[in-house]
């Protein structure tokens, strides 16, 4: 009995936080853990690349868009063979390095590692990832110049998708067009995105050019919107050259 | 092989020397083209790079007579003019010729009267005016553009005039910088010592 006390005496500290950690092992095992994981995930906070999921997903997103819209391109298709109108977009494309800028800052242009040997020609149309980038206007057999949308002297004809509004877009040398509309009173709002329209001459009905970012409707002599392009017009580094429609 | 100072290389190198200078000129010219179109991190401000046609035009027309100065203004103008405006629109565009030929030919004047120093400063500033000057020109004929009935709804004369500051300054600012590293190579290379040796 004696040794029994004096063990007791001795090591009752020690038994009482065995059993302590004991009971917090069986609370921590029957919670799975829970609360480990929360710690580990706050403190890894600042070493967690937080975009990488927001990536992942929004790639699965672009991917079903992207499906989405090949589904809807084959219908259009389809349906113009029906009724027997003419593809919007030639078959024929090329993709081609952004390999210069302009040698002037009046003017918006790029020059890409493709010219005439390639089969390009000046009025092919040029698009980027996002929409339309501009035209070809000069070749030679192994380069070519494409004049911007952003160019003030390149004017392509739009349409506001959701409204069928008509207009005209301008480059401004930076990022931005402006839309100057047909109508007196057309039915557009900020967020409405922008496209070639079928009486554009220069470009193929349907390419997406960008963003309404502000609307402007008494500006005279027509209500005018400024538009974001879709491509990233500042940074491009490839595009895509479609053959002259 | 031949020592560089046997007579063959002596020939030679008697043979290309009136050219020498010629030669570094169309050289730099080549070059200048090139780099026209580059966007180097630390050579362009906003995506505007140094007009480097200009800095070379500049180093000419300074110590020339203003008629040799006014036709390599022209001759250049009608490059930048090459590099830069497509095909489709020529014609309907403000050229480079009548900024070009005006520069080339105040800067051969300038230097006639003696009224700079050739320096590392006054070359840089020199070109800083020019190209100034260069651009406003260019300002002006999308002005009388924007006047004319036909496009009056494309060219907008507040908008040139908003840009022409931007691209004026940037362009003045990187231009003059980056003068000193193609006119000192230019000038050093026209007169070297070989030249003056009995």
């Amino acid at each position: 009995m004696e040794a029994v006390r004096r063990w007791w005496d001795r090591y009752a500290g020690q038994l009482l936080i065995a059993l302590f950690a004991l009971i917090l092992a069986i609370a921590f095992r029957y919670s799975n853990g829970s609360l480990w994981l929360e710690i580990y995930q706050f403190l890894s906070r600042p070493w967690q690349s937080s975009h990488q999921q927001q990536l992942v997903v929004e790639e699965a997103k672009i991917r079903e868009l992207r499906y989405r819209i090949l589904e809807l391109e084959m219908q259009n298709n389809q349906l113009r063979q029906m009724i027997s109108l003419p593809s919007t977009l030639s078959t024929q494309s090329t993709w081609a390095q952004v390999i210069g800028r302009s040698a002037d800052a009046w003017w918006q242009q790029v020059i890409i590692s493709k010219g005439s040997r390639d089969g390009i020609t000046a009025g092919a149309i040029a698009t980027g990832a996002g929409g339309l980038v501009g035209r070809i206007t000069d070749t030679s057999p192994h380069s070519s110049r494409v004049l911007l949308i952003s160019d003030p002297s390149s004017s392509v004809g739009v349409v506001v998708s959701r409204s069928r509004a008509l207009g005209i877009l301008r480059g401004q040398s930076q990022g931005t067009g402006v839309l100057e509309f047909l109508d007196r009173d057309p039915d557009a709002k900020v967020g409405d995105s922008v496209a070639t329209s079928a009486f554009s001459t220069l470009y193929p009905e349907g390419l997406p050019v960008g963003r309404i970012r502000s609307i402007n409707l008494n500006h005279q002599p027509a209500p005018e919107a400024v538009v974001d392009f879709s491509a990233p017009i500042p940074a491009l580094e490839f595009v895509k050259v479609y053959a002259r429609p | 092989m031949p020592a560089p100072n046997s007579k063959p290389v002596k020939r030679l190198l008697n043979l290309i020397r009136p050219w020498r200078g010629l030669g570094m000129l169309v050289l730099a010219l080549c070059v200048c083209m090139l780099l026209m179109p580059l966007r180097l991190p630390g050579l362009a401000i906003g995506d505007i790079a140094p007009n480097w046609l200009l800095i070379w035009l500049v180093s000419f027309s300074l110590n020339r007579p203003v008629l040799v100065a006014v036709i390599m203004g022209m001759a250049i103008g009608l490059v930048h003019d090459a590099l830069t405006i497509p095909q489709e629109l020529t014609g309907s565009v403000p050229s480079h010729v009548w900024g070009m030929m005006l520069i080339s030919g105040l800067t051969a004047l300038l230097q006639k009267q003696r009224y700079l120093r050739e320096d590392f400063i006054s070359v840089a500033l020199i070109v800083f005016g020019m190209t100034v000057i260069a651009e406003t020109a260019i300002a002006i004929q999308w002005s009388l553009l924007s006047f004319d009935a036909n496009f009056a709804r494309k060219y907008d004369l507040g908008q040139i005039w908003t840009q022409q500051q931007r691209i004026a300054l940037v362009s003045a600012l990187v231009s003059g910088l980056w003068a000193p590293a193609l006119h000192f190579p230019l000038t050093r290379l026209r007169i070297p010592q070989l030249d003056n040796r009995p």
